[in-house]
């Protein structure tokens, strides 16, 4: 026996027990996580957390709606700037609403043709609120994609 | 356009989603909430003022 044979050994007892499967560690439904996505309180709604999933619903979109106010620029991804692709994972976390924001900007066929480094995320650079709405844009994308992993998270049955 | 008013509507909705995501008892989330909310608005404007002498 070497070393290395009793270093094994002793390790173990450690992992079996991290491989023993404990009780609601299954996972989400795929279809369930997407609906949580796309319309941001949906999947509150169909686990039964009506409450929570209109305010979360109420709050995502109200921040969503101040940025477009605000001429924030939906985040689209530029081949210049690598971290424009943070700001595209942000802004698509809003689920249908920044799809339907870039869909009233570039049209279907634009938004199909154009992806994804032709794309207009809309807004203006020149005006006061631009970066205002940006943020708020930003915090509606990551509010939403929290909410999904809580949807995950409950649908797992790891909290209420 | 009034910096300090969406300054606070950014906190309110913030501090709203994360009451209703971290706490599930009204009272905690109340209390989250007003935690939130004003450390949000009044560090801001604290740190506002702490950075007045800088040009």
């Amino acid at each position: 026996m070497t070393a290395g044979d009793s270093k094994s050994r002793k390790k173990k007892p450690a992992e079996t027990v991290k491989e023993q499967p404990s009780e609601g560690k299954s996972r989400a439904s795929v279809p369930l996580l997407l609906g949580a996505w796309f319309l941001p309180g949906f999947g509150h709604l169909i686990l039964g957390k009506r409450k929570r999933a209109m305010v979360f619903a109420a709050v995502v979109f109200c921040a969503f709606i101040t940025g477009v106010l605000l001429q924030g620029e939906i985040g689209t991804p530029k081949p210049e700037s690598p971290f424009s692709w943070l700001a595209a994972f942000a802004c698509l976390g809003n689920g249908v609403l920044a799809i339907g924001r870039l869909v009233w900007l570039n049209g279907l066929g634009g938004l199909l043709g154009g992806f994804p480094f032709g794309l207009q995320g809309g807004g203006s650079a020149s005006a006061a609120g631009f970066a205002y709405g940006n943020t708020f844009l930003y915090t509606a994308g990551l509010m939403n994609l929290l909410a999904v992993l809580d949807v995950s998270d409950i649908a797992r049955g790891e909290k209420d | 356009m009034d910096h300090l008013l969406l300054m606070i509507w950014h906190a309110l909705l913030v501090s709203v989603f994360f009451a209703f995501l971290w706490r599930s008892t009204a009272a905690g989330r109340r209390n989250l909430f007003l935690k939130t909310f004003l450390i949000m608005v009044v560090g801001a404007a604290a740190l506002g003022w702490l950075m007045f002498p800088f040009p």
